[in-house]
């Protein structure tokens, strides 16, 4: 796939050493100097354009991209971008990286026309809420008016379900796994395949199966009620956001009058203390022994290790820092921080998840892609009808749910199909149209 | 562009008083025609008609005059604000006065008494030293009633237009919400879409009263009221005046229209704002959830129970008449209307303490309702729920809401001197009566003054002693009668636009 890469910093060069080998790949970025180390270690085309100028992005050749990755570090730049390649290149799938969650729901109110929109805070919320051990149900999309779900989750290696087939797994019964994506590759679903922690499924079934779906993957950690954030400013405000709609009782600690302020403000339901969180007296007061885990999210790492330690002190018994740095995360875990987030790794391995997506190229529907989603109804003559689904010609294409009398139903083995029956269909792409005529 | 107007000689004098004057001549000139009203029950009543017409081309005139004197300013500030209003509620309270002294009522005819009335009728208060209203002729009947349907009108006007943006209220949300498209800048322009808009509301509201209070009688259900008392009525109540055309106030009408009078009170000590939203806009669930409301109503109905419970068997009345009694008397006080159906004044002490304590309740803001009202008491509770819990947790931030809005500090900082003031107000008023009762006489009890001057400074109108339901505040000397209008002036215009005027710094550059 031609992949064309706007902006060369650290996200940037992430997503190109995890793409370089499989995919041709075109880098541009304003400064010379960060491509030159790209060019040197890749085998990658680097241009100098700036990400604002549809002409520079003409001349480096974005037109002739198939995935278009907008990833520098300022959000209008890669919002512009991206939709200039809209125009540029049509049938592109376009990928644009913001730090603010606020392009996230833009977008998804279809008002930013682009494919995907990544964001630094909410990845990096999400990471915390994994290494929490929280649900973490990631895209989910709605068919068949609602009544079918697709969900993706992400397996962290403490949940329920991990190292069993799905067949032995208790899973809930209005649901079926219609992929699994491993290492950015799709696994062939089947009875005997197995789920191996960081796995990521795309599931199909009922709103209540997707939520017993999320419980399940919720990994057997002690029960998390009360945490801290320690930071509020753009990061530590989004894992406070990601955290309170989990449910969870949130004290916030910022040291910053004004920025505490503003998030007391904005966050009514979490605790925002204007305290620098290393007072002895005001942890012990506010009973930071009592948290199960604790967050730091502030902008300088050494800060980050040094609370870190005084919570630890104090008797918290997990910590999850932010890593702004590959070195912060190697000394975080030496001085024994529970786990490390790494705002722009997350983002970065997001942003190279979708490149392989099955779900990228069912909601973009473009040509050449491996897998779709359809929403198909059956013929009345088709060969496929009253056929037991364990017999049916199940190459790369999975009957996710079956929709008859406004009824979904999540097929097993033993079931069959009716005419004027809506399915929808978990395929590779190269055969939607072979299942497309065979239903 | 504004031209300044030509005040080159007093270069040190920072309001644009000209311009002030000159809004406050535009208001009052439309207040002439109003006198229209009574003139035409004059006329079917036989009763002199000229008091009235010579009352409304006075004020027109004055009006006129006072405009063309002046230069007008495009835009009055928001420091001539608490100058206009101030002065609009002197010069309305004056020609509210103009009909009683022109007619030279035996009751109402001296000049401070009539002062009194006027206040008393557009600071929508109730209170009178009429001893006998049915000695009263009807025209002048009328023209008491009018004049706190009127003050009412312009107590809504003021909440929503002019208060807001004087930083008054508590409730500051309400001006960013009420800035509609094609509300124009400035003073003027906003007091025009307000009137409109909420005075519209107001009339139809009074259209309904009226016809819950008439209907029964045509039907036949209520043989103690005719179309006369019914219109009175739904002038005052909507007005939360307190006035009546019966001696016994609503305690002349049967036990049906006493419940009708109680739901029109409460709807008219709610928030206009809500209402407006509710009837008009279609949004009655933003209505049930708001704070303010939902605290007057538990404030309504647990009052009421207390004081039932005060009256069992203890009180002149029995049953459901005890039951009806409290939850007026409550209900009439919390909405600071100010009628009576019984004479609570031979009620245990605790219950007219009780009763005491709900004058500084007051309605809800954003109606017609005067007192402390409900919103600052429920922003004064969440400060003070603040600080006990900052005690415990000095490093919390934990911003006042309401109705999950943040209330900034500076509104709660104007909130909290409001209350110190007006109670301060309190005080002093009660100072004055008191001083007087014990120099010149009659001596009165203390609840007695407590009363006349909670009630006057809370814009209820219901006394106790002298001036309770058998009397007026008639018996008060004239100083007394004098700063009881001073209070009634102030409660309206709630306090500080008068206070502000005092400090030399308003009047500076």
């Amino acid at each position: 796939m031609r992949i064309f890469i706007v902006g060369a910093g650290l996200i940037g060069e992430r997503i190109v050493s995890a793409l370089h080998a499989d995919h041709d790949l075109t880098v541009v970025d304003l400064d010379p100097a960060r491509l030159k180390p790209l060019a040197q270690h890749y085998d990658v085309a680097t241009a100098r354009a700036n990400a604002a100028s549809g002409r520079d992005l003409l001349h480096a050749g974005i037109a002739d991209a198939e995935l278009v990755i907008t990833c520098t570090s300022r959000d209008e730049a890669n919002l512009v971008a991206g939709t200039f390649a809209r125009s540029a290149a049509p049938a592109a799938t376009t990928i644009v990286r913001t730090q603010s969650a606020d392009y996230v729901d833009i977008w998804r109110e279809g008002r930013i026309d682009v494919d995907f929109v990544v964001s630094s805070e909410l990845e990096t919320a999400r990471g915390v809420t994994t290494a929490i051990g929280m649900p973490a149900a990631r895209h989910t999309d709605m068919f068949a008016e609602g009544r079918v779900q697709v969900v993706e989750l992400d397996v962290p290696a403490t949940a329920n379900v991990v190292r069993r087939t799905l067949r032995a797994a208790q899973l809930p019964s209005e649901s079926r796994v219609a992929g699994i994506i491993r290492g950015g590759r799709a696994v062939l679903v089947r009875g005997d395949a197995e789920i191996e922690p960081g796995d990521r499924l795309v599931v199909l079934g009922s709103p209540r199966a997707a939520r017993e779906w999320c419980q399940l993957v919720a990994p057997r950690r002690a029960e998390v009620h009360d945490v801290a954030v320690w930071g509020a400013q753009e990061l530590g405000a989004a894992i406070a956001h990601a955290l309170v709609e989990q449910g969870l009782n949130v004290k916030v600690i910022e040291p910053d009058a004004e920025r505490a302020g503003r998030l007391a403000e904005r966050l009514p339901r979490a605790r925002v203390f204007h305290t620098d969180g290393l007072d002895p007296a005001f942890l012990q007061r506010e009973g930071i022994a009592r948290i199960q885990a604790a967050i730091f999210a502030m902008r300088d790492d050494a800060r980050n290790l040094f609370a870190a330690a005084v919570a630890q002190l104090h008797g918290v018994g997990y910590t999850i820092a932010l890593a702004h740095s590959p070195v912060s995360a190697q000394a975080y875990e030496r001085h024994g921080i529970d786990a490390v987030v790494d705002p722009l790794l997350v983002t970065a391995e997001e942003i190279v998840r979708f490149a392989h997506d099955p779900r990228t190229h069912q909601m973009a529907m473009l040509e050449g892609d491996r897998f779709m989603v359809l929403d198909l109804t059956t013929r009345d003559d088709s060969e496929l009808l009253h056929v037991p689904i364990r017999e049916m010609p199940a190459r790369g294409a999975l009957i996710g749910a079956i929709v008859r009398n406004g009824e979904a139903i999540f097929p097993h083995g033993d079931d069959v199909l009716r005419g004027g029956d809506r399915v929808i269909v978990f395929t590779e792409a190269a055969r939607a149209a072979e299942v497309e005529r065979a239903l | 562009m504004t031209v300044s107007p030509p005040f080159t000689r007093r270069p040190r004098l920072g309001i644009d008083v000209s311009g002030a004057l000159n809004l406050v001549g535009s208001l009052v000139k439309y207040l002439g025609p109003s006198a229209l009203v009574p003139a035409i029950f004059a006329v079917a009543y036989e009763e002199p008609v000229w008091p009235f017409l010579a009352a409304g081309a006075l004020v027109s005139g004055f009006g006129i005059t006072l405009e063309r004197l002046t230069h007008g300013a495009e835009e009055v500030g928001v420091r001539e604000g608490y100058l206009v209003i101030s002065i609009t509620w002197l010069i309305v309270a004056a020609y509210g006065a103009l009909p009683y002294v022109l007619a030279g009522d035996p009751q109402l005819g001296r000049p401070v008494d009539a002062l009194f009335e006027g206040m008393s009728g557009f600071t929508t208060t109730g209170a009178s030293v009429a001893t006998d209203v049915s000695a009263l002729p009807e025209s002048i009947r009328i023209w008491r009633q009018l004049t706190i349907w009127l003050g009412g009108i312009g107590v809504v006007t003021i909440a929503f237009a002019v208060l807001p943006r004087l930083r008054i209220g508590g409730r500051q949300l309400l001006e960013s919400e009420l800035a509609g498209p094609g509300v124009e800048g400035g003073l003027s322009g906003r007091i025009r879409e307000t009137v409109r808009r909420f005075g519209t509301l107001y009339v139809a509201l009074t259209v309904v009263a009226f016809l819950a209070l008439a209907a029964p009688a045509w039907l036949g259900a209520e043989r103690t009221m005719n179309g006369f008392q019914a219109l009175a009525h739904s002038l005052s109540t909507m007005g939360t005046g307190g006035f009546s055309t019966e001696p016994q106030s609503i305690g002349a009408f049967a036990g049906l229209t006493q419940w009708t009078v109680i739901a029109i009170m409460a709807v008219a000590a709610s928030n206009f704002m809500l209402l407006y939203r509710a009837l008009v806009q279609r949004r009655p669930r933003e209505a049930a959830r708001d704070e303010e409301l939902r605290l007057y109503v538990v404030i309504l109905v647990l009052a009421s129970a207390a004081v039932i419970l005060m009256l069992w068997n203890r009180a002149p009345q029995e049953g459901e008449e005890a039951v009806r009694a409290a939850a007026f008397e409550v209900t009439s006080i919390v909405s600071t209307t100010g009628y009576f159906t019984v004479d609570y004044g031979q009620w245990p002490t605790v219950a007219l303490m009780t009763l005491a304590l709900l004058f500084f309740v007051g309605g809800c803001a954003g109606s017609t309702a005067g007192s402390i009202k409900i919103t600052r008491h429920l922003l004064v509770a969440k400060l003070l729920g603040r600080q006990v819990v900052a005690t415990a947790h000095p490093e919390l931030l934990r911003p006042v809401r309401i109705n999950g809005a943040v209330v900034d500090l500076q509104t709660l900082l104007a909130v909290i001197s409001f209350v110190l003031i007006y109670l301060a107000v309190f005080v002093l008023g009660t100072a004055v009566l008191a001083l007087e009762s014990s120099i010149r006489g009659p001596d009165t009890a203390p609840l007695d003054l407590i009363y006349a001057s909670a009630s006057t400074l809370a814009n209820a109108g219901v006394g106790l002693g002298v001036a309770g339901t058998t009397g007026s505040f008639a018996p008060f000397g004239d100083t007394s009668t004098l700063a009881m209008t001073g209070l009634m002036w102030l409660g309206r215009l709630e306090i500080v636009p008068v206070v502000v005027l005092l400090r030399r710094s308003y009047w500076r550059v």
